[in-house]
């Protein structure tokens, strides 16, 4: 199993090598499978999802999505207003506007950290690493009683502030990191070249680190995107985003299978695409930081 | 050095420019206000678990102490769902292990074929737990789900998936393991990736039986790489909310009542504030012992990560 | 006073690393800050930046007091050991980042770049970002951003350390040139004797986070202000003896009764170290005048130099250089050295400090 690299001669026999074909035939196939499978079925309808035995060979159909899009079911029992497209709205703007109010006020915190070693900074390091840590429904339970108090139960503006709970720490731990990677010396030789201490921030450390706030942001998305439990308990019902409305949609729809997986087929497509294109900064931003990609 | 002596207060503090001094503090202030914003309802939380409060019973409220945890120790419920958050934790991690460490070892060379496996492998970890869920629910559905078809080709007809107390922890297990286990992937092959080569080029110079190198040298290096992992998981994993909730509630009965799932059902359905808060410290007072150990360790390995104390 | 130092101190993790210093250089001076590493002439230079800040002491520039200043309010240029330059930036834009916090136009900033950098011959790479630089070129690019804002005091902190051989040699003639026709006052830290002395007006050697002594170059190396400084100054090291003078002047080496000078009568009975440079000892078969008896052990060539290891009695190891045309002649074996005794430094053999002639210790 652990043959270390050779180019010279291959070690690896020909039924090793079968073993492994195998096996990582069925990783692959385990692991891909349901996210090909739900695709599928997003293409049929209701009733060739439900003949047995259910076969790979149909006639691809689009009215699924169209009829999420549109917004309007129509089956034999008459026309059902579908939500979705609000919840897939309420994401986009949910998980956008936190990673970008995460950025503005993680990044110079990103750098305090990494620059000053003040008390305060290590408090709240240390807080907010611990927090990553502890159950979610601790703070939101109480949170859910006093945004009621606070009036902010049914605003996008609780929402989002609640969601740095999720991207500011992520953000603060990656790029504090890449701002310690940057030489001090750099930016003193900027300062002492005539700069103000804001300008050096903006002209040589954020476009120094921008690789690392890049990544940052863009996993604080998926987190953001992907988070459930938050927006069960804090979401009102016309700002739910598409973790809880994808569930709500099951109960409501019932029978609806092929919109269902229509629906998950697009909550989880923009996650999947991101992820794709952010993946060499995925290792280091889900480990925190403790491994380098 | 890292970090300018501006804001370390000298001798002379007096004369030094109070902006320099105040500017850490000026750019860490919204991080601050997060904190707050988390610590204020954490000592909400603790306080309420000290009450007797439901919100259907107003009248009833009042200061109880730590009656709400001694009657925990008593009730076969809650014990139900330590046993439950115990053994959902332990299989899970357990399993997401070995698997992702098979992986890992498979996927160890960087080839063409194997970095487009990983990355590939990495789509299930970047669904949302609660998405996957409900795929998975798409999958074993009785009529028409294609895992339900697949089973009864080897002959089980009928199996419950989710809606049988005794197959609903195996299948939420199932969507744990297929979201999860690439994380672990990563984390070891990113670690594995890491290692240097003179051992095992040495080894093979050497004839050293792959057992050897497996378990003395691979194994050992792997160590730190293995215990990020695994503790990432097991803080997760004894908390896990969405895959389970969006499977079954909980359900079937109480079955898979593990402890952030009964906390959020009886805060939501028995609106008993107290218990609830009382159930989600006893959580968190595991995780955070768990967690205190981890950071520890966690903070030397991002230290020699990014090669500096 | 262009800059005026008055007693610094800086001290990190408890340990004292500037020790009360204190210094003045006018304008136009050229000061060379030279000691072994670890005696904090960087540390000296960051604080004169405004990078670090000294527990107590001032830091004045043209008379105003800049010890809490920040480093853009200072009118300083530095060059970095490891240069510092932008890595994003182009060449260009690392050098003209001196000028653009001024207010001057575009075409102003181009022209006073286009100037010094054509004066330092990196014209043709400033198209270039650093890492496609090689080091000589990074460091006249750090260099250039040093001094194109024409700054009232230049910092430079080993800026040839990094650099070849053969480009050093070359900087090492062009750079005082360069520096005078600048007219900044320029603090010039180096770890290289020879360099100290070729580029600075005055030489201040710095030794664990104190100044030894300030003085030109020729002053430091005929007479140095303690027994480390003639260490550090010359190549191969100054030859060292534990001698204590009577009250004639006259020092025992090698069981031989030498002469320093009567001026040294007032050190009579007072435990010193004798220093003698190697090229102020000569070597002979015959022993004319005052000499010693040593064993010529061998002959190694060095630089433009022949140096001769020689053995006292003893067992001590004396160290004599010839010039290159005398090398070969002579031969191994017995044979008796001697030196004038004007070249003698004496110096107090308990606090290190240099005795002078006719002075009291």
């Amino acid at each position: 199993m652990a043959t270390p690299r050779d180019p010279g001669m291959d070690h690896t026999s020909t039924l090793e090598k079968v073993l492994r074909g195998v096996a990582l035939t069925a990783i692959a196939v385990f692991f891909m499978f349901p996210i090909f499978w739900i695709l599928l079925m997003s293409l049929q309808t209701n009733e060739t999802i439900l003949r047995i035995p259910p076969s790979i060979v149909f006639e691809p159909t689009l009215s699924n999505y169209t009829a999420l899009i549109s917004g309007k079911l129509t089956s034999a029992a008459g026309t059902l207003d579908i939500a979705f497209m609000h919840n897939l709205w309420n994401s986009i703007l949910l998980s956008t506007l936190s990673v970008l109010l995460a950025l503005l006020l993680g990044v110079p915190a990103a750098y305090a950290f990494a620059r000053f070693k003040f008390r305060l900074g290590e408090f709240i390091a240390f807080t907010l690493l611990s927090f990553r840590f502890a159950p979610p429904l601790l703070v939101l339970l109480p949170l859910s009683l006093i945004f009621q108090y606070l009036g902010l139960a049914d605003t996008y503006i609780g929402l989002i502030w609640v969601y740095q709970l999720i991207a500011l720490p992520l953000i603060l731990w990656i790029v504090r990191g890449y701002f310690e990677d940057i030489s001090p010396d750099i930016e003193h030789a900027y300062r002492i070249a005539g700069h103000s201490w804001l300008n050096t921030f903006l002209r040589i450390a954020v476009p120094l680190a921008r690789p690392g706030i890049a990544a940052a942001g863009l996993l604080a998305f998926i987190f953001c995107w992907n988070n459930f439990i938050f927006a069960l308990i804090l979401a009102s019902a016309d700002k739910q985003p598409v973790t809880v409305g994808a569930l709500a949609f099951v109960t409501a729809s019932g029978i609806q299978y092929g919109q269902i997986a229509a629906a998950i087929v697009l909550s989880v497509t923009p996650t999947l695409l991101l992820a794709l294109y952010a993946q060499r900064y995925l290792v280091e931003g889900l480990s925190m930081g403790a491994v380098k990609g | 050095m890292t970090a300018t002596d501006a804001t370390s207060p000298p001798a002379s503090a007096a004369q030094s420019p109070a902006r320099v001094r105040l500017l850490p503090y000026l750019l860490s202030l919204p991080a601050l206000l997060v904190c707050i914003g988390i610590l204020l309802p954490f000592f909400t939380a603790a306080y309420y678990s000290l009450l007797r409060w439901r919100l259907n019973l107003p009248a009833m409220k009042g200061f109880i102490g730590f009656d709400n945890y001694i009657a925990f120790a008593k009730d076969p419920a809650f014990w139900n769902t330590v046993y439950i958050s115990l053994l959902y934790t332990v299989l899970t991690v357990v399993l997401e292990l070995l698997l992702g460490l098979g992986i890992a070892l498979l996927l160890r060379q960087s080839t063409r074929l194997n970095n487009f496996i990983s990355i590939m492998l990495l789509l299930p970890l970047m669904t949302a737990p609660a998405l996957a869920a409900l795929m998975w629910k798409l999958m074993t559905n009785p009529n028409f789900g294609i895992l339900s078809y697949f089973v009864s080709l080897l002959g089980v007809h009928d199996f419950k998936w989710g809606s049988d107390p005794h197959t609903a922890l195996f299948t939420v297990v199932l969507v744990d393991i297929w979201v999860y286990t690439p994380f672990i992937m990563i984390l070891l092959l990113a670690g594995l990736r890491s290692l240097p080569k003179q051992p095992f080029e040495a080894a093979a110079l050497d004839g050293v039986p792959w057992s050897f190198v497996f378990f003395r040298i691979t194994l050992p290096m792997l160590l730190p790489y293995i215990i990020t992992a695994v503790l990432f998981r097991l803080l997760d994993s004894i908390q896990q909310f969405d895959i389970i909730y969006a499977m079954t509630q909980g359900g079937p009965g109480d079955s898979l009542v593990v402890f952030q799932v009964q906390a959020y059902l009886m805060f939501f359905q028995n609106t008993n504030v107290g218990k609830s808060a009382a159930m989600l410290m006893v959580l968190w007072l595991i995780t955070n012992i768990l967690s205190n150990f981890f950071i520890k360790h966690w903070l030397r390995l991002r230290e020699r990560a990014h090669g500096h104390a | 006073m262009a800059l005026r130092l008055q007693a610094l101190s800086k001290s990190y993790g408890g340990k004292t690393v500037i020790d009360a210093l204190s210094l003045e250089a006018t304008s136009g001076d050229i000061v060379t800050v030279f000691g072994p590493s670890g005696g904090g002439k960087t540390v000296l230079l960051r604080l004169i930046a405004g990078i670090e800040v000294p527990e107590s002491g001032q830091v004045l520039i043209d008379g105003t007091d800049m010890t809490y200043a920040t480093p853009d309010a200072r009118g300083i240029g530095m060059a970095f050991q490891n240069y510092a330059l932008f890595p994003h930036m182009s060449a260009y834009d690392n050098v003209a980042s001196a000028l653009t916090p001024r207010k001057l136009g575009e075409s102003e900033i181009r022209s006073r770049v286009n100037h010094i950098v054509r004066l330092l011959k990196i014209d043709h790479v400033m198209g270039h970002k650093p890492r496609e630089l090689s080091n000589g070129q990074k460091q006249r690019t750090a260099l250039a951003r040093a001094l194109v804002g024409a700054p009232k005091i230049l910092l430079l902190d080993d800026p040839l350390r990094n650099v070849d051989a053969k480009l050093r040699y070359e900087m090492r003639l062009e750079l005082p040139v360069l520096l005078r026709k600048f007219g900044s006052t320029v603090l010039y830290v180096t770890q290289d004797y020879k360099e100290a002395m070729a580029i600075g007006n005055r030489i201040a050697v710095l030794i664990a986070g104190r100044i030894v002594q300030v003085a030109t170059p020729s002053e430091i190396y005929d007479r140095p202000a303690t027994v480390e400084v003639a260490r550090l100054f010359g190549d191969p090291g100054i030859n060292l003896f534990d001698v204590t003078p009577d009250t004639d002047g006259r020092v025992a080496i090698a069981n031989a009764q030498l002469s320093i000078g009567a001026e040294f009568a007032s050190a009579a009975g007072v435990p010193c170290v004798l220093g003698i440079r190697p090229d102020a000892i000569t070597v002979s078969q015959t022993a004319n005048g005052a000499t010693f008896p040593v064993d010529v052990v061998a002959e190694t060539p060095l630089n433009d130099r022949s140096v001769l290891l020689l053995r006292t009695a003893d067992g001590k190891e004396v160290l004599a250089a010839l010039p290159a045309s005398a090398a070969g002649t002579t031969p191994i074996g017995a044979a008796h050295a001697a030196f004038a005794s004007a070249s003698a430094l004496m110096f107090d053999r308990a606090r290190g400090l240099s005795i002078a002639r006719g002075a009291r210790p």
